[in-house]
């Protein structure tokens, strides 16, 4: 699998993936895509690299490291999302600016921290797939360290 | 506490989840004053005492010091829990501390939890008193479903005499019976007294026990309507006081002779309950208090001669004591004279209250107040006898001051009562009252003359006498009484019990979970039973189109045939590498069936799900060894399954199919729930309906969703990883 061909791919491929599953997370609002397809596309991206590079090689030349960490980190940002709000006197999950309010927007994007939540379950979906792909791959070489 | 109550303090009453009626309602009335005095009062002395106790204790069973804070806090818990009981005046309240107590006792019988006798005994204890729990809390609902509320001083203003108020009754009366370990339920207490000796002293004698005779003076008023429940706790309450003083008789070991003691004590004061009216209520009221007090510095005292005597258990072991500890042979012979209502003791009116009331219902009924407190005379004065007279066995060793003060407050307290019965009767007065809600008059004195109640006494006493005489000759019928009742009676029915819901458990355990099949069998077959079920009684009528298929539905119809296709295929290969591929193939062939059907965000979802698990999986396999995989792939199918899992799996997909036949040949109305959050998605800042439930109306389920996930990677990282997440 670690030919120049494959690498070659792995490497031309790997940007426009990340930017699609970013297209997908932000256009979710608007278009088809959500935060979970977007974690699931990048998530594959990654894959692709650790098939064509091997594990070893694919995480000392991408900054694979902090990726499963992010997936707690996305847990806690859900969370607050959603229970932020009950500090307010709201409903769990009521999501700010209220419906109909005006509301900044990025293009077609508008702000809201409805968006946030979105973000959030990107990075615990995207961690969770690359530290399962992680422990597969350490797994697979028999390396107990 | 009792300037609380002489202070006449309203208690409190706020709500607490007024959705469900239920309030916080205290009141400290003469019951709730009587049992949480004695909670806290005898709670006091038995802390002081285990404060020494313990140390010792855990040294001789080479424990850690580090357990003993654990010790008091689940004391306080019981004592608060208790206290809670005494006062609660809610239905509910009163069940939710029930339990607390139960699961307080659980824990303290418990500490010694290194030896399976004392875990299987505090099970039985939680198992009997836990379970009976539950009939309370049927009698409360079934009380609020016919009266609307919880609150037991407007139920009593509103019950009518019926079938309704005798089930219910009835209910609350069984659980209070077992909770005092009543006969038939009066196995759990002796096999509890491998609790170390402060618990049993004031779980069995002031608190957990005692609870049971305090929830039937508390709900006396929803009891006493019914003649059938009084004929049943007088029956019950003789029961339990012969069973238990005849046991009593035979025990060897200390604690269980004063085990069997107590339950067969509550069985007076179920009996005065059962003689009904005024005067069995006050006398009961002021029977537990003379009990309580005596019977825990009896408990304290069996624990101080263990101690002194190294350990020394069976009263065979120990003997003559009384020269070497005259301090605590002298204060445990005023307890026992305490239970045995000898003059000059608290219990001598206990006693007398207790003819009393009896006289009043009949002679029979006296004549049986008479043979129960003989027995209690017989087994109390053997007791004593064994511990401190006759020849000495073994010189004693000294017992710390802390643990003898203790014995020698209660006992003061049961010479004071003797001398000053007035405070104790105004309180069982008091708490008599709140039962039968009518003035209640205790009146107790000493009268030198040959009035029936004196004479009772005396008879009690000769009676006592002469049947410990007897006791000897008494051993071998009692022997053999007591091992029919353990081979036949209720206990043995309770072991039966357990372990045949043990073995249905072990069997639907090993059906459900043995292998996945049968877990995904279990899941599917019921379901789909029940899902036929309701297909059978739903009229039909309408439903079952089969439209038309044009030609744009080509592309419908065929993914719809790929999926149909790898369904069976998957049927087929044995190989796992194989079967995940052919999975996928049916996943992807579906995510081709929502694009077509006009469900892109779902198609997408469906292909990225479908590629990420193919590829995990081709990930695992490489983890397996390979002959491990081989031969799970070349395992002969068992005959059993060759046609239950193709029948399961042909009864559960043709349910579903109907299923969703009929649900899709329904038109959609048009203002459903899927209509109104679409009209709402730009509202909500989002201009894809998806995404919209997803982020917003949905959010909740979302939450819940990605929380799974990550709980699957720490899964994953400590099943592959032991933990590590890199």
């Amino acid at each position: 699998m670690t030919s120049v061909l494959t690498q070659t791919l792995a490497r031309l491929l790997l940007a426009p993936i990340l930017v699609v599953s970013a297209a997908v997370l932000v256009k979710g609002y608007a278009d088809v895509g959500d935060g979970f397809a977007a974690g699931v596309i990048a998530a594959l991206g990654i894959l692709l690299q650790y098939v064509a590079f091997g594990r070893a090689e694919a995480e000392r030349l991408l900054p694979i490291r902090l990726v499963p960490a992010g997936a707690f980190a996305g847990l806690l940002g859900a969370l607050v999302v959603a229970f932020w709000p009950v500090m307010r006197g709201d409903a769990v999950l009521e999501h700010l600016p209220a419906p109909g309010a005006a509301v900044t927007q990025l293009g077609t994007l508008e702000l809201i921290t409805a968006v946030l939540f979105d973000i959030a379950v990107f990075m615990l979906v995207l961690g969770a797939v690359v530290g399962i792909i992680h422990a597969i791959a350490r797994a697979a070489e028999g390396d107990e360290r | 506490m009792l300037t609380l109550w002489l202070s006449g303090w309203g208690g409190v009453n706020w709500p607490w989840v007024p959705s469900l009626d239920l309030r916080l309602h205290f009141r400290l009335d003469g019951l709730g004053a009587l049992y949480a005095l004695l909670a806290t009062g005898v709670g006091f002395a038995v802390f002081l005492y285990a404060w020494r106790y313990l140390p010792l204790h855990l040294e001789h069973q080479d424990r850690s010091m580090a357990e003993e804070p654990r010790f008091y806090a689940l004391l306080v818990l019981f004592m608060f829990s208790m206290v809670g009981l005494a006062t609660a005046q809610d239905l509910i309240l009163l069940f939710l501390f029930w339990d607390l107590t139960a699961v307080a006792s659980y824990f303290l019988i418990a500490y010694d939890r290194h030896e399976a006798e004392s875990r299987r005994s505090a099970l039985m204890a939680l198992l009997v008193t836990g379970i009976t729990a539950i009939l309370l809390l049927i009698g409360a609902l079934l009380l609020y479903a016919e009266y609307g509320t919880f609150s037991l001083p407007e139920l009593f203003e509103l019950v009518r005499p019926g079938g309704t108020l005798t089930l219910a009754g009835a209910l609350i009366m069984v659980a209070g019976l077992a909770k005092s370990a009543q006969v038939p339920f009066h196995f759990w207490l002796p096999r509890a007294m491998t609790a170390p000796t402060p618990v049993s002293a004031y779980l069995h004698s002031a608190a957990m026990v005692a609870a049971g005779v305090l929830l039937i003076g508390r709900a006396y008023p929803l009891i006493e309507p019914s003649r059938l429940l009084l004929d049943g706790l007088l029956a019950v309450g003789g029961a339990s006081t012969l069973v238990g003083g005849l046991l009593a008789l035979t025990r060897e070991d200390m604690k269980q002779v004063l085990a069997y003691s107590t339950f067969s004590q509550y069985g007076y004061v179920v009996f005065m309950y059962g003689l009904g009216g005024a005067a069995g209520a006050g006398a009961a009221a002021f029977y537990v208090v003379a009990h309580a007090i005596a019977k825990s510095a009896l408990f304290l005292t069996a624990g101080a001669v263990t101690e002194a005597t190294v350990g020394a258990k069976r009263l065979s072991e120990v003997g003559g004591l009384a020269p070497k500890m005259p301090f605590l042979a002298a204060a445990s012979a005023v307890a026992v004279g305490t239970v045995v209502a000898l003059p000059l003791t608290v219990g001598f009116f206990a006693d007398e209250l207790l003819f009393k009331a009896a006289l009043e219902r009949g002679e029979g009924f006296a004549a049986a107040a008479v043979g129960g407190a003989a027995l209690t005379f017989a087994y109390l004065a053997r007791f004593w006898i064994a511990v401190f007279l006759g020849p000495c066995r073994s010189e004693p060793r000294a017992v710390p001051r802390l643990m003898l003060a203790p014995v020698a407050v209660l006992a003061t307290a049961a010479l004071v009562g003797g001398l000053a019965p007035g405070p104790v009767a105004q309180l069982a007065a008091a708490a008599g009252e709140s039962s039968v809600r009518e003035p209640v008059k205790v009146a107790v004195a000493y009268h030198a003359d040959l009035r029936s109640e004196n004479v009772m006494a005396i008879a009690t006493y000769a009676g006592g006498g002469l049947l410990l005489l007897c006791a000897a000759a008494l051993q071998r019928p009692l022997g053999a009484f007591a091992r029919l009742g353990s081979r036949l009676g209720p206990a043995h029915l309770y072991e039966v019990l357990l372990s045949a819901l043990n073995a249905l458990s072990d069997r639907i355990h090993d059906l459900e979970v043995r292998d996945l099949r049968t877990r995904v069998a279990a899941v599917l077959f019921p379901a789909g039973l029940l899902v036929l079920l309701g297909l059978i009684s739903t009229p039909t009528a309408g439903s079952y189109d089969v439209g038309t298929i044009g030609t744009r539905d080509i592309g419908l119809v065929l993914m719809l045939a790929l999926a149909v296709v790898g369904s069976l295929a998957v049927t087929v290969p044995r190989h796992h590498l194989t079967l995940a591929l052919a999975l996928a193939t049916v996943g992807y062939a579906l995510a081709g069936v929502y694009a077509f059907f006009g469900a892109p965000d779902v198609a997408v979802v469906a292909v990225l799900v479908e590629s990420i698990f193919a590829l995990l999986f081709v990930g695992v396999f490489t983890l397996l060894p390979a002959e491990v995989l081989d031969r799970e792939a070349n395992l002969p199918t068992r005959p059993s399954r060759r046609w239950r899992d193709p029948l399961l799996g042909i009864v559960s997909g043709g349910v579903a199919f109907v299923l969703a036949w009929g649900a899709l040949s329904r038109p959609t109305p048009a203002d459903g729930a899927g209509a109104e959050q679409a009209r709402l998605a730009p509202e909500a800042h989002a201009k894809d309906v998806v995404t919209a439930i997803l982020a917003d109306f949905r959010a909740l389920d979302t939450l819940v969703e990605v929380t799974v996930v990550a709980v699957a990677l720490a899964g994953v990282a400590s099943l592959l990883r032991r933990g590590r997440l890199w």
